[in-house]
C-alpha cells in the first residue's frame, strides 16, 4: 500500500494582532520556509502540481477567501482546492490525494486572523441556520457553554480541574517560540476570571489569534528528495454529528468516537490509552481538552477529571489551542506539533524519543465535527 | 517591521439583505408559529422520535418523515442552560440571559431559547418553563419571545379515596382545652351561659366549677374527619353526638374518629367517633357520614 508522509512543516509565531503583515505576507513566509527547506519546485512534471488551502470566507470578510492566496502558494495553472474547515481536514484531504494515486506531492497552507474581525462571535453567529438558532444569538461560545455545564457535570470536573487545564497550557506555550505569548496564570486567577458564559470563563477560553502555516506531503517513493526525517500519516478518520444541538448527546463524543475508530483501525491501534507518545487535542475551551480525551478512548467516559489529576505531561505539549491558534487552524497546529515532536525538533518541549503520535481537529459548535490523524516516524 | 502609525486599516463591513427560503417544512413550521401561536414538530414512526425543529427527513433512520406532523406544547423541560454575560452585537437581548435548551412537551429533541424570569443563579436542569409568545411576529423562532417558568398549580395531596379506606382505619386529634378556648368559644357561638364563664355561679351548678361547652370539645373532630381520616376533600353531611361527661377547664380531649362501615351504594362511609378525656373518660360519643375526596375539578 502507498504511504504517505509530512516532509516539511512551516509556520509563522502566533500573535494577537499581526498588524504589520496582510494574511497574503503571512502565507508566504510559511511558503518561502517549505521551498527552502525542501528545494520543492512548481515544475509541472517532477513540482507541485496541486495545493490544498484552508480558509473561511467570513473570517476574511470576502468571497472566495483562497482566491486570495492562490498566486502567494503558486497555485496558478494547477490544481487548488480550499477546505473551508479545520485545518486537519485539508491535511486529511491532501493525504488521501496521495494515497489514491491521484497526486504525489502535496502543499498544504493554512492562513487566519482573528483580529480583524471586530467579534469573531459574531462571525461564528453565521455558522448557525438564519431560521431557528441564528437570531437568538447563538454562536460557538454559547454552544460551549451548554456542552460545558453538562460534561463537568458528567465527569465530576470541578473549577479546579480547569485552571489546571488553563495553568498546563500556558506553561507549555512559554516553552514553544512559535506559540502565542501570554501572561503566566495563577489558580487564584483562572478562578476568578470574568464569566462569559456560565460555567465558562475569559482564560477557559482560547485568546483571539493570528497564524499561517504549511506542511508539504509527499508520496513514499519520492519522499526521500525532499527529506531525511518522513513523517507518516498512518492513520486518518473524521465524522460529523448532527447541527442541532438538541439532536446530539453534547457530552457523548459520538463524532469524535468514530472519527478515532477510523484512524485506529487504519493505523492497526488496539489501545489508544498506551498508544501514543505524545497526543494534541484541539481545545478550544478549557474543558474540552478532558472531554475530547475521553473521545479519543485516551481515557474511559466520564474519567475527564481524574484524567487531569493523573497529569497532562504528554499532551498539548505546544500549548495547545488554549495557548492560542486561530479558529480553522486547530487541528492544523496540532498536527505540526506532532510533526515538530516526531523529527525530534521541539526543542525545550521535545518528548525524548516520541515515535507515534496522535493530532485531533474540530470544527463547528461545540465539537460537531470531528478529526483525527496518527503521526509516526 | 513598519511602524504601526504608518500601517492603514481600511474599515470594511459585509452587509448582505438577503432573503432565506425556510423550505417547505420550515415555512409550515413558522407560519403554524407565527399566525397560530402553535409549536409543530415532525414525528418519525419508525423511530417514534418527534423532531422541533422540523426534519422533512428522519435524523436517526433517514425515513421521509414531512407528512408526519404532530403539535408539541408550549411547555417543556430544561436539559441544559448556560448564561450569557458577555455583549455581542448579534445577540438578541441585552446580557446577561439565560440561554436554555427546552425539551418541549410531547418534543424527543431540544431546542434552544432565551428565558426569563428565574433568577440568573436559580435556573436549574429540569426546571418546567412555558413559550411566551411574542406580541408582534418576525416570522422567525423569536415568535417565541422567550420562556418563562411555568406557573403549577399548588399540588394539593388529597385524603383518602373511597377506594382507599377499610373499615377499621382510625385517627385522632388532640387538645388540652384552656380557659381561654372556651371564652373565645363563647364569643364564636354567643353562647354567654355564666356556666362556662362565671366561677361563681357555676360553684352553684351540679358540675360545681366552669365547664366547657359541649360543642368545644365535639369540634376537635373536625381537624380528624377534614385533615387526616378521610382527609382533605372530605364532606360530613350528618354527624350525631352524645354528651357523656363535662369537659373542665385544662383537661385535654382526644377526639378519634373509626371507619365502621364502606356503603358502596353511595360511595360514603360511616365513622364512629369518639371523645375521651386524660383520665380515659369516654367525654362523648356518636357517630357521622363521610363523603370521602374525589378528584378535584
Amino acid at each position: 500500500m502507498n504511504r504517505v508522509a509530512i516532509c516539511a512543516v512551516a509556520q509563522i509565531k502566533n500573535e494577537p494582532d499581526i498588524w504589520y503583515q496582510r494574511f497574503q505576507g503571512m502565507v508566504l513566509e510559511c511558503f518561502e520556509s517549505i521551498v527552502r527547506q525542501t528545494g520543492v519546485t512548481f515544475d509541472m512534471e517532477q513540482g507541485i502540481r496541486n495545493v490544498v488551502t484552508c480558509s473561511d470566507d467570513v473570517f476574511d470578510a470576502r468571497t472566495i477567501s483562497d482566491n486570495a492566496v492562490t498566486d502567494v502558494v503558486g497555485a496558478h495553472f494547477r490544481g487548488e482546492e480550499k477546505v473551508a474547515q479545520d485545518g486537519l481536514n485539508a491535511l486529511g484531504y491532501a493525504a488521501a490525494a496521495i494515497l489514491s494515486g491521484h497526486d504525489d506531492l502535496i502543499l498544504v497552507m493554512g492562513h487566519c486572523k482573528e483580529s480583524q474581525s471586530e467579534s469573531r462571535l459574531m462571525n461564528t453567529n453565521l455558522a448557525f441556520d438564519p431560521f431557528y438558532c441564528r437570531p437568538l444569538g447563538l454562536d460557538f461560545l454559547t454552544a460551549a457553554a451548554l456542552q460545558a455545564r453538562a460534561y463537568m457535570r458528567k465527569a465530576k470536573l470541578t473549577e479546579h480541574h480547569l485552571a489546571q487545564v488553563v495553568m498546563h497550557a500556558r506553561a507549555n506555550g512559554a516553552r514553544n517560540p512559535y506559540a502565542r505569548d501570554n501572561p503566566p496564570v495563577t489558580e487564584t486567577d483562572v478562578l476568578t476570571s470574568p464569566l462569559l458564559a456560565d460555567p465558562i470563563r475569559q482564560l477557559h477560553a482560547y485568546p483571539v489569534t493570528d497564524w499561517a502555516a504549511g506542511m508539504l506531503l509527499c508520496c513514499e517513493e519520492r519522499v526521500h528528495e525532499f527529506t531525511e526525517k518522513p513523517v507518516w500519516l498512518t492513520g486518518f478518520g473524521s465524522c460529523m454529528d448532527s447541527y442541532f444541538l438538541g439532536d446530539r448527546d453534547l457530552t457523548g463524543n459520538f463524532a469524535l468516537k468514530r472519527a478515532a475508530r477510523r484512524a485506529y483501525s487504519m493505523a492497526d491501534i488496539a489501545d489508544p490509552s498506551t498508544a501514543f507518545d505524545l497526543v494534541e487535542l484541539n481545545d478550544a475551551y478549557a474543558y474540552q481538552l478532558p472531554l475530547w480525551a475521553e473521545g479519543t478512548g485516551l481515557t474511559p467516559e466520564g474519567s475527564g477529571g481524574a484524567w487531569i489529576e493523573s497529569g497532562l505531561d504528554r499532551v498539548n505539549r505546544s500549548g495547545g489551542m488554549l495557548n492560542g491558534n486561530p479558529i480553522m487552524l486547530g487541528g492544523l497546529a496540532r498536527a505540526l506539533e506532532c510533526a515538530l515532536q516526531l523529527r525530534g525538533e521541539a526543542g525545550e518541549r521535545q518528548v525524548d524519543g516520541a515515535r507515534r503520535a496522535l493530532a485531533h481537529g474540530t470544527t463547528g459548535a461545540a465539537g460537531q465535527h470531528h478529526a483525527v490523524l496518527i503521526l509516526e516516524r | 517591521m513598519t511602524a504601526k502609525a504608518d500601517s492603514f486599516i481600511v474599515d470594511g463591513k459585509l452587509a448582505l439583505p438577503y432573503q432565506y427560503f425556510a423550505g417547505r417544512t420550515g415555512s409550515r413550521f413558522l407560519i403554524q408559529l407565527r399566525d397560530q401561536k402553535k409549536i409543530q414538530g415532525l414525528r418519525c414512526q419508525t423511530c417514534d422520535k418527534v423532531f422541533v425543529p422540523p426534519r422533512s427527513t428522519c435524523v436517526s433512520c433517514g425515513a421521509k418523515i414531512a407528512d408526519h406532523w404532530v403539535e408539541v406544547k408550549n411547555t417543556g423541560t430544561i436539559t441544559g442552560h448556560t448564561v450569557i454575560r458577555y455583549e455581542e452585537p448579534h445577540q438578541p437581548v441585552k446580557p446577561p440571559y439565560i440561554l436554555a435548551l427546552i425539551k418541549l412537551d410531547g418534543a424527543d429533541t431540544p431546542l434552544a431559547h432565551i428565558v426569563k424570569g428565574i433568577p440568573l443563579t436559580k435556573v436549574r436542569t429540569g426546571q418546567r418553563v412555558q413559550a411566551v409568545f411574542a406580541k408582534k411576529t418576525t416570522s422567525s423562532i423569536l415568535d417565541i419571545d422567550h420562556f418563562r417558568p411555568l406557573e403549577e398549580k399548588p399540588k394539593i395531596e388529597l385524603g383518602y379515596s373511597y377506594e382507599a379506606l377499610e373499615v377499621g382505619m382510625s385517627a385522632s386529634f388532640t387538645k388540652t382545652i384552656s380557659e381561654t378556648d372556651v371564652y373565645l368559644f363563647a364569643g364564636i357561638s354567643g353562647d354567654f351561659n355564666p356556666m362556662h364563664l362565671n366561677e361563681e355561679f357555676a360553684k352553684l351548678t351540679p358540675f360545681g366549677t366552669r365547664i366547657a361547652h359541649g360543642a368545644l370539645p365535639q369540634s376537635l373532630i373536625a381537624p380528624v374527619l377534614g385533615m387526616k381520616l378521610p382527609g382533605l376533600g372530605t364532606v360530613i353531611p350528618e354527624i350525631t353526638v352524645r354528651f357523656r361527661k363535662p369537659t373542665y377547664f385544662g383537661d385535654t380531649i382526644t377526639a378519634i374518629g373509626e371507619v365502621a362501615e364502606k356503603i358502596d351504594a353511595r360511595k360514603w362511609v360511616r365513622m364512629e367517633l369518639r371523645w375521651l378525656n386524660q383520665k380515659g373518660e369516654l367525654v362523648a360519643e356518636g357517630s357521622c357520614l363521610a363523603i370521602p375526596p374525589v378528584p378535584l375539578g
